[in-house]
């Protein structure tokens, strides 16, 4: 529907390399940014300002990714690197500090995702080794830890949870019990795959389904929010340049239907949903971070192009951008 | 709102329609503009009135259920009209005090929501009015009048100097009056021109009957359409001859003023500069050459208006496309061409939200109907979301999108900063009013956790109140009581003692408050009640095991009065607990397994329990017993 989008703040970071992810908390009130440079840095951004809170130096390689954790559970921070690690980072009393460090992976950590709130304090990292793990906070600084062995061959590149849908009601429940959520989230991989997985009643993880359409390594999965529809849909994009809509629909057994976005000439590197899923952010190795949107008739369209700067991070285009007074 | 029963009698300044494209953002309590696609900068100019705009949403909706009447929506529509003026006029005053460098990005800010305005009022006419032919060009007028203004700052130049008909741009002040079919005026001009010099009297005398005899429909009026097109083309035909004469001949000006007033597309091309768009000169030709024009003939005299008015010379700007397809009664064409111009939803939203009251979507067969409606105002609540104050606002549109403002409402409210507690209880109060239960367990809990981790157990455990969150409560239940415990005194004793209900939340809660309430009674001295209680915290199993001790603890000095509380019955029960506790068994029933530490202390008061128990006991059987006895 034509050129709605601008650019209302440039965050100059002060990284000094590559920047690999740049991520809004949840209220849009901070940005914390990740770096070659392997250090990752959190600045408040309210009323288009940039004021720098954190300089977090922990890692041993470039940081890859950065994730905030629901606000529920206080200030954190995940961050995963080329050093194998994956680092949470918590505020106390107005400093950020480590908080733990997770050293269970033999290669490079590509990506961290935290789990929906109602779960609990959850993290899925993928890491280049091929496996997926799972970080559970259990309480008194402790964290359980599940692995998926061999999720995707060669290495696992993404990983994004599915929204939580209960079934039955959420109002009967008996007070303190956690209602049986199926968990379950998608993940990206350089067998050119995205695997949805499933956890099963005993706790175990298993490959729920298996989505083939890209020919090349997948790059980034975003499993969208949901909107209360009965269809989930899921985007991926990929070294071969292509971003795919998955959609399926639930009330059938599970069918996931591709539809082709675009395709780019470049490696497209990420793909990000709205709060209410309906512009996917889409940024690419043509140095170009693209919006699109369904329209109506069910025709994905780009909104805007804007072009990423050198050495400086685009505020991501959101609608869940605050700016305070 | 304000009501507009008559006509809007704000001037309007003509649209700069030289810019390509017209931007229009949200921000912070501030209305953003900007000319170009993305840029870094931005002014900013202030913008109270969206608050009007509520009113009209309102107003709308109590209709919602009833029929709506075409000049109840005709209103609601000159409401927004006048929301949009109000706002110009506040931008005006607004930078004319400002630094007059800036006076030109200001100025076309005003543009832009003049060509707004112009865009709306040209939709209302021809929408909602529904004007049919006849009406439809008084209605066209009034909107050019309204709209090409320069007239009254020319007029005022012109009557104020010493002799009018002698200014510089007195003939260009006839003329756009003649433009714009204000003949009456025209004809006072005349009449001044007249007494000037009195060698054109006679023919400024011929000239200011045929402008005072030109049939027009006024309104009111009950001649048929007939009627009137026979008279105007008797009097067409008058105006005919005098040009054949050449009766004007000696007065170029009114000579031109004449082929004007005969529709002579030359003549009127010749004052391009005095009609300055396109749809003035589409109006004008309309007055002079077909004034009974019908609504669906108008799309082709504005096309070829504006091919002749343009000359090849420039294309179109998208504000004439917009205006090109209101003409064709193409809305939805109006509707996308706007989305695209212009970039802010606001104007959008809002009059496809009118139209389609107007029930005009569907009867275009639009393939998503009323959806459209939806969507764009699920798009404009979505923006108002990004901003502090004006989220309120959003929830409002989100009320009215009946398909996906909840679900989209649930997702945008547990996004809002809540920095003060006054914000989170009006985020709060929002989200009951809708029984949103998740959004307002999630919030409360985030309030909660936030009060703990700063120490404010009271505030938390409110929040966990709120929240109906039992396993939260627990929690702070549990910290309420170690803090008991480590420094022998309670914290927030007036939430705790007015617990009320909320106390059956889960069962931690429910003990903390009645080991309050045994706190008091002993306070009280209503020792055989607080006797009672603690020992039914026990029993009930209310109390956590870890707690036990405590309790036996504060059951001491209860044993230890000079009259005997506890009764024999009570004691035994007692002395049970204490060797439940100490044999290590864990009670059955029971999942709490805490152990005794094997410590000195703790021998020590096991120690003093069993004796003063003991002791009790004798006492209590004495009692019982001479009690009986007498």
């Amino acid at each position: 529907m034509g050129k709605m989008v601008s650019v209302i703040n440039t965050v100059d970071t002060s990284h000094e390399d590559m920047i690999h992810d740049a991520q809004m908390d949840y209220y849009g009130t901070r940005l914390a940014t990740c770096s070659s440079d392997r250090s990752v840095k959190i600045f408040d951004v309210r009323n288009g300002g940039q004021i720098l809170i954190a300089d977090l130096r922990g890692h041993e390689g470039p940081v890859w990714q950065v994730a905030w954790a629901h606000p529920m559970y206080g200030n954190i921070l995940a961050s995963c690197s080329y050093d194998r690690k994956v680092i949470i980072w918590r505020e106390e009393n107005g400093t950020w500090e480590k908080s733990h460090e997770h050293a269970g992976h033999d290669s490079s950590v590509n990506s961290v995702c935290w789990a929906p709130h109602d779960y609990g304090l959850i993290l899925a990292c993928g890491s280049s080794d091929g496996a997926i793990s799972l970080l559970t906070y259990t309480g008194e600084g402790q964290w359980e830890v599940k692995k998926i062995n061999n999720a995707h061959t060669i290495g696992c590149n993404a990983v994004s949870w599915a929204p939580a849908v209960v079934p039955g009601s959420l109002i009967d429940q008996p007070s303190g019990q956690k209602p049986n959520y199926i968990k379950r989230f998608a993940s990206g991989g350089c067998d050119n795959l995205i695997k949805l997985w499933k956890e099963e009643e005993d706790g175990q993880w298993k490959e729920e389904q298996k989505l083939e359409a890209h020919s090349d390594w997948v790059r980034d999965v975003a499993w969208a929010p949901s909107i209360g529809l009965p269809t989930s849909t899921i985007a991926s994009c990929s070294q071969d340049g292509r971003v795919f809509i998955w959609t399926c629909d639930d009330a059938s057994s599970n069918t996931w239907s591709p539809k082709l976005l675009h395709k780019f000439n470049d490696v497209v590197w990420h793909v990000s949903w709205s709060i209410t899923a309906n512009i996917l952010a889409v940024s690419g190795g043509d140095n170009k971070v693209t919006l699109w949107k369904e329209s109506v008739d069910g025709q994905w369209v780009c909104i805007s192009d804007v072009n990423k700067g050198q050495g400086s991070v685009s505020a991501s285009v959101t609608e869940g951008q605050q700016n305070e007074q | 709102g304000k009501e507009l029963d008559g006509e809007p009698t704000v001037t309007v300044r003509a649209v700069n329609s030289r810019k390509n494209q017209m931007c229009f953002d949200w921000g912070p309590g501030r209305l953003l503009v900007s000319n170009e696609p993305p840029s870094n900068k931005k002014e900013m100019c202030s913008c109270p009135f969206i608050y009007i705009i509520r009113k009209d949403v309102d107003r709308i909706d109590e209709r919602l259920t009833g029929k709506i009447q075409k000049s109840q929506l005709v209103r609601v529509s000159k409401n927004y009209r006048s929301v949009i003026r109000a706002c110009m006029e506040e931008c005006t005053s607004v930078f004319a005090a400002k630094d007059p460098a800036n006076g030109r990005q200001f100025s076309s800010q005003v543009s832009i929501l003049s060509a707004m305005e112009l865009i709306w009022n040209l939709c209302e006419i021809l929408f909602i009015e529904v004007a049919p032919a006849g009406p439809l060009l008084l209605h066209l007028l009034d909107w050019v009048r309204l709209h090409v203004c320069e007239v009254d700052s020319l007029s005022a130049d012109v009557l104020g100097s010493e002799n009018p008909s002698k200014h510089d741009s007195f003939w260009n002040l006839v003329t756009i009056l003649v433009l714009q079919g204000r003949l009456d005026e025209a004809r006072q001009m005349l009449s001044k021109e007249a007494d000037a010099s009195p060698a054109s009297a006679g023919i400024c005398r011929i000239m200011g009957d045929l402008m005072r005899t030109m049939p027009i429909l006024s309104p009111g009026n009950t001649q048929t359409l007939t009627e009137l097109e026979l008279k105007w083309q008797h009097w067409h035909e008058e105006c005919e001859r005098y040009l054949q004469d050449s009766t004007f001949a000696t007065s170029p000006h009114l000579e031109s003023l004449l082929k004007i007033m005969l529709g002579d597309e030359a003549a009127l091309l010749e004052q391009k500069e005095l009609l300055s768009n396109w749809y003035h000169f589409l109006v004008t030709r309309l007055l002079y050459s077909n004034p009974t024009v019908k609504p669906i003939d108008l799309h082709y005299y504005a096309q070829s208006s504006l091919d002749l008015f343009l000359g090849g010379e420039s294309s179109p700007e998208p504000l004439d496309n917009i205006l090109l397809a209101a003409f064709e009664f193409d809305i939805h064409q109006v509707i996308k061409e706007c989305s695209i111009a212009l970039s802010n939803w606001w104007f959008v939203a809002h009059l496809t939200d009118l139209l389609d009251h107007c029930k005009l979507l569907q009867s275009h067969n639009l393939y998503f109907g009323s959806n459209m409606r939806e969507f764009l105002l699920l798009e404009y609540a979505s923006g108002l979301f990004a901003h502090p104050s004006l989220w309120q606002l959003g929830v409002d549109y989100f009320d009215y999108c009946p398909e996906l403002g909840r679900v989209s409402l649930e997702l945008h409210i547990e996004r809002i900063p809540l920095n003060t507690e006054q914000k989170a209880l009006k985020v709060l109060r929002v989200c009951e009013q809708r029984q949103m239960t998740e959004q307002v367990r999630s919030i409360c809990k985030i309030l909660a956790m936030k009060a703990v981790r700063n120490n404010r157990l009271g505030s938390a455990l409110s929040w966990s109140i709120r929240a109906k969150d039992a396993a939260f409560a627990t929690l702070v239940s549990d910290r309420f009581l170690r803090d008991y415990c480590e420094r022998g005194c309670f914290s927030d004793l007036d939430l705790i003692d007015n617990l009320g209900p909320a106390m059956m939340l889960s069962d931690r809660l429910t003990f903390l408050g009645k080991y309050r309430e045994f706190h008091r009674m002993y306070g009280e001295k209503r020792f055989a009640d607080a006797a009672s209680l603690l020992l039914s915290l026990m029993t009930s199993r209310i109390a956590p095991r870890s707690f036990w001790m405590t309790l036996l603890t504060d059951a001491l000095p209860l044993l230890e009065q000079k009259q005997v509380i506890f009764s024999a019955e009570q004691t035994y029960e007692l002395m049970r607990c204490l060797e439940d506790l100490t044999s290590r068994r864990p009670v059955h029933g029971e999942s709490d397994t805490e152990q005794l530490q094997d410590d000195d202390i703790e021998t020590t008061k096991v120690e003093m329990l069993r004796l003063s128990l003991a002791r009790n006991l004798a006492r209590a059987i004495i009692r019982e017993g001479s009690l009986e006895g007498s």
